[in-house]
């Protein structure tokens, strides 16, 4: 099986699939590889280098007919002809193709009848984080933006009392904490700055501090409960609360980069023009979502500007900017991917392979995008390491208030149930309609203990109430106890000891006899459950 | 005017033995309030158990507050002596006794009052089947969590058809109890309800015990309830609706945490040889297992930054959580961060694994549940699984022909490196294979929970 490495033809981006140490790991895996003349020049990787690896060097025309060939930009599309055009049917196409943006893109590769594989498609699964290019490069992106910020502060990062001065750090606020947020985080913290990071989401806490930073959120507590337009109305507030938290930080802050991303969407506008002008002269603002548009409103993708005194760096190239390491990165993700397919010898795209599966764009030119969603999708499925560039926009998914999420562990109760469900209840109506019947028609009136019917609607009001109780107060209890109060519930039961002894409160014959082991029992239930319960309790302790 | 007083007095402390009962289930829905919910009970029974006396007053049989006195001795004792692994078998036993005690009721009051009405009959036959079905369900589940009854379940060809045709039997002498007041049908139909109460928890097995005993226990307050319609008291139909409610919602958030329909595990047959596509495959996770020993364990977790405690039955039934409470404390001496994972049904009640740990005196701040864990697995060093099987059995999510597929389970195989601590190489209480133990990141430390954890934490200590 033959590998063909293409060089990139995108302006600006200086990136390659693969390195000569990825290359070496795939010629001893019985792979044969072709890398294009001069592919890894502006990586940093010389022709020599590949070849020492095992690769051969080829034109570019043959490099695009291999087998598999290797890319990391989508194939460039120019009218009618494409840059795959130069494939030969039937051969398999492994690069980031964005299917959701590029349609165009997508119908000329499946005239060509080709398998294509989008590395932006890997599964945000655990099993497939060894695959993921696009956290890989988020990873290097992050890192990246500090150190274009720091190319432009005019001061340390770190603090520094020295005899010509004291320096205060410098102060950064990274805006969404996902890969490429915390990636930033870990290196301007490196620094020596003091690193802030905001995220809507509350998980990201809890990896915010575990890197050193400070953590800042919006609690929206108290808002507009319970009114219509629920959503909507908390979304424009949620925004007010963050852009005012934004405006103080803007005062304090020297370095502001931000991660946030909507797959597929213009990356929302966060850091507006005024905050901009509230910020010191020589501060930096660094904008990762330039590409889509940006997250601050003075950016120019592509750009660095100076806006009231403030720089303004929207390059979009962050990662390819570190192309060495990029892509031997790149490449590994490629190598995992291509071993999850079976290595050389057994390759073959295995639809029945989650980690893969989501990632095939074409099959022979037949489409298979979007994916079918997992039938059930296992709490596995959340990404342990979240998105590229963080923060689905505060906007809206921050307001909603989860409403399915009531109580349960798992997966709702399956289907089936449904039926035996309604079945039981029609019988349960019918039961205590027939039992109301009985209990209204027939003689109510010589019940010996004087049972009137409003009696007895008395009584099963009552019921009904306590049934109502017991639901809810039992609603939310903490799994940790559900043992003391099954027990405590147990005693509790042992109130028939009432029924016992009034049953049991006449001459001393065989009925009071059976009343009276009835109260026995039921009191050995009570003595035993409340004593049990105390003994459970009495170990539980922080 | 005297009755009128009495009765207003008495039914002011019902109501305030209600309100109680109420109190304490609310205050056991939390740790920090636990303490004092159970004394809320207390008081409640106590208030409830006066004003009835008050209530019979000089009508009351000398021999009655004999009974009163002996029960309490004996519940007492029971408690007292009662093993802390042996819990969910002292529970099941109690429920039993209320389902008893309804029984007895009821056909005392049919004992006395043969000449009643129609509507009474109704409830005295309602009391009397419930409380037969709570009582033998009750002992079975207790044979069976003892162990002197096979925990798998019992699956007669046409058991579904049984049900119905006992049910069926109930209803018609019901119809004829209804009919005469006959106290030969009542008993007749006792015995049916008796039978019934037995297959109905024969069929259920495996992990669903949980549910069974939180089932009863619904059912002991149904009963109750239904006491409290015939006698025409209003405490006892409040206590035995909030017993008979709560437990039933308790079976359902269990049912719902493993991921089964409640009327699945009411009708049973879980836990039942695996279907046959089993065995037409080929043995899948069929290869060897790792071994490693105490020593290697114990310079392995040394070096650990996090560390994830599974327990399941197998930790109870070795009575290891002390010794694995003095692992804990050890690594955590020496900065290695561990927690406890558990899974909503470890062990054979809900929760047991909790008061397990508890008991060995192991903080419940870092005894966490399965939904807080799994999404920390990738980023744990070591996992122990001391004695559990199903609760992280990756058949459950990969293999959709397995008995437990759907299942949440807690994901150790997702951890940097797995150890199963277990006595043997069988199946699970499940019965199915775990073809967990076979993965690379898995290593198999056999031997008695407790013996293998001592030697540890004393390899732990000499290092």
């Amino acid at each position: 099986m033959k590998l063909g490495i293409v060089k990139e033809t995108r302006p600006l981006e200086r990136r390659v699939a693969a390195s000569p140490q990825v290359v070496a790991k795939w010629k001893k895996a019985g792979f044969d590889v072709a890398i294009e003349r001069g592919a890894g020049e502006a990586a940093s990787y010389p022709d020599a280098q590949y070849e020492a690896a095992g690769a051969v060097v080829v034109d570019r025309a043959e490099a695009w007919q291999a087998d598999l060939v290797l890319k990391l930009r989508p194939p460039t599309v120019d009218g009618a002809t494409c840059e795959a055009d130069a494939m030969r049917d039937g051969a398999t196409l492994v690069s980031y193709i964005f299917p959701a943006q590029d349609q165009a893109l997508v119908d000329a590769l499946a005239k060509k009848k080709l398998n294509v594989l989008a590395m932006d498609c890997v599964p945000r699964i655990s099993r497939a984080q060894k695959m993921d290019a696009l956290s890989s490069m988020a990873n290097i992106s992050g890192y990246r933006a500090v150190i274009e910020a720091a190319n432009k502060f005019g001061s340390f990062f770190t603090g520094q009392f020295t005899a010509a001065g004291k320096v205060p750090p410098a102060k950064v606020l990274i805006i969404g904490a996902g890969v490429a947020g915390l990636a930033a985080l870990g290196a301007a913290k490196g620094l020596g700055a003091i690193v802030r990071a905001f995220d809507v989401r509350a998980a990201a806490e809890e990896q915010v501090k575990s890197l050193g930073g400070e953590f800042l959120t919006i609690t929206l507590k108290e808002s507009g409960e319970g009114q219509g337009g629920y959503a909507k109305e908390m979304s424009k507030e949620f925004l007010d609360a963050e852009y005012a938290l934004f405006r103080a930080q803007a005062k304090e802050c020297d370095i502001v980069i931000t991660t946030a991303l909507i797959p597929g969407r213009p990356a929302p506008k966060l850091w507006l023009q005024d905050m901009v002008e509230l910020m010191k002269p020589g501060s930096v603002v660094v904008d990762m979502a330039a590409e889509q548009g940006g997250n601050c409103e003075v950016t120019k993708p592509g750009e660095t500007i100076v806006h009231h005194g403030v720089h303004v760096i929207g390059f979009t190239d962050l990662a390819s900017r570190m192309a060495h390491v990029a892509s031997d990165m790149y490449g590994t993700n490629l190598w995992h991917l291509l071993e999850e397919m079976g290595g050389a010898a057994h390759h073959k795209v295995d639809e029945a392979n989650d980690a893969v599966r989501p990632a095939l764009i074409l099959s022979a030119g037949d489409k298979k995008w979007p994916p079918p969603k997992p039938p059930e999708p296992s709490p596995s499925a959340k990404p342990a390491v979240v998105a590229v560039a963080a923060p689905p926009a505060p906007a809206k998914p921050a307001a909603k208030p989860a409403p399915k999420k009531s109580h349960g562990h798992g997966p709702a109760a399956e289907p089936p149930s449904k039926a035996s469900a309604v079945i039981l209840s029609v019988l349960g109506l019918l039961g205590a309609i027939a039992f109301v019947y009985f209990r209204f028609g027939n003689g109510a009136t010589d019940h010996p203990i004087e049972a009137s019917s409003a009696k007895l609607f008395q009584h099963v009001a009552v019921f009904v109430m306590a049934v109502f109780i017991g639901f809810q107060v039992v609603w939310n209890v903490a799994p940790a106890l559900h043992t003391p109060l099954m027990s405590v519930t147990n005693a509790i039961s042992g109130i028939i000891v009432v029924g016992g002894l009034l049953a049991g409160a006449d001459k001393l014959e065989l009925p009071v006899w059976v009343a009276v082991a009835a109260t026995l029992f039921a009191t050995i239930n009570i003595a035993g459950g409340f004593l049990v319960t105390r003994r459970m309790l009495a170990m539980f302790r922080k | 005017m005297q009755d009128t007083v009495q009765t207003l007095i008495s039914n002011v402390a019902f109501l305030v033995a209600g309100v109680l009962f109420i109190m304490a289930l609310r205050g056991l829905s939390s740790q920090e309030t636990a303490r004092r919910g159970n004394v809320y009970g207390i008081i409640g029974m106590l208030i409830a158990i006066a004003a009835t006396l008050s209530m019979t007053g000089d009508r009351t049989q000398p021999v009655a507050f004999a009974a009163i006195g002996g029960g309490a001795v004996i519940g007492a004792v029971m408690a007292a002596r009662v093993g802390m692994t042996s819990m969910p078998e002292l529970v099941a036993l109690l429920h039993s006794f209320v389902g008893l005690a309804a029984v007895l009721v009821g056909l005392s009051m049919q004992l006395a009052h043969k000449e009643n009405a129609l509507a009474h009959r109704i409830d005295v036959y309602i009391d009397v089947m419930i409380g037969a079905i709570t009582t033998t369900g009750s002992i079975l589940a207790f044979l069976k969590l003892r162990g002197s009854v096979s925990g798998k379940p019992m699956l007669l060809p046409a058991r579904h058809l049984l049900n119905l045709s006992m049910l069926t039997g109930i209803v018609v002498l019901g119809a004829l109890y209804g009919m005469d007041g006959e106290t030969w049908a009542l008993l007749a139909a006792a015995g049916i309800a008796c039978v019934l109460g037995v297959h109905l928890v024969a069929a259920i097995g495996g992990a669903d015990m949980p549910v069974v005993v939180s089932m009863l226990n619904s059912y002991s307050g149904w009963t109750a309830a239904a006491a409290g319609f015939m006698l025409d008291n209003d405490l006892l139909i409040i206590t035995g609706a909030l017993v008979g409610s709560s437990g039933a919602i308790l079976s359902y958030i269990m049912c719902k945490a493993m991921n089964r329909s409640i009327f699945a595990v009411i009708f049973g047959g879980f836990g039942a040889a695996p279907p046959k596509a089993d065995k037409s495959k080929p043995a899948p996770p069929a290869g060897d297992v790792q071994e490693m020993t105490a020593d290697d364990l114990a310079e392995k977790l040394s070096t650990s930054k996090t560390v994830i405690i599974v327990p399941g039955y197998g930790m109870a039934v070795a009575r290891a959580q002390h010794a694995v409470r003095e692992m804990s404390q050890v690594l955590r001496d020496k900065g290695v961060d561990v927690k406890f994972a558990i899974h909503p049904v470890a062990g054979r009640l809900p929760g047991h694994m909790n008061v397990l740990l508890a008991e060995a005196n192991v903080p419940y701040d870092i005894v966490l549940e399965m939904d807080e864990v799994n999404p920390d697995m990738p980023s744990t060093d070591v996992v122990i699984v001391i004695g559990a099987n199903d609760i992280v059995n990756p058949a459950a999510e990969d293999d959709p022909t397995s008995p437990i597929a759907g299942m949440p389970v807690i994901q150790v195989w997702k951890a940097g490196l797995v150890i199963v601590n277990k006595r043997s190489r069988g199946a699970g209480y499940a019965g199915i294979d775990n073809p967990l133990f076979y993965k690379p990141v898995t290593k198999m430390l056999f031997g008695d929970a407790k013996d293998a954890i001592e030697k540890v934490v004393a390899a732990l200590k000499a290092l």
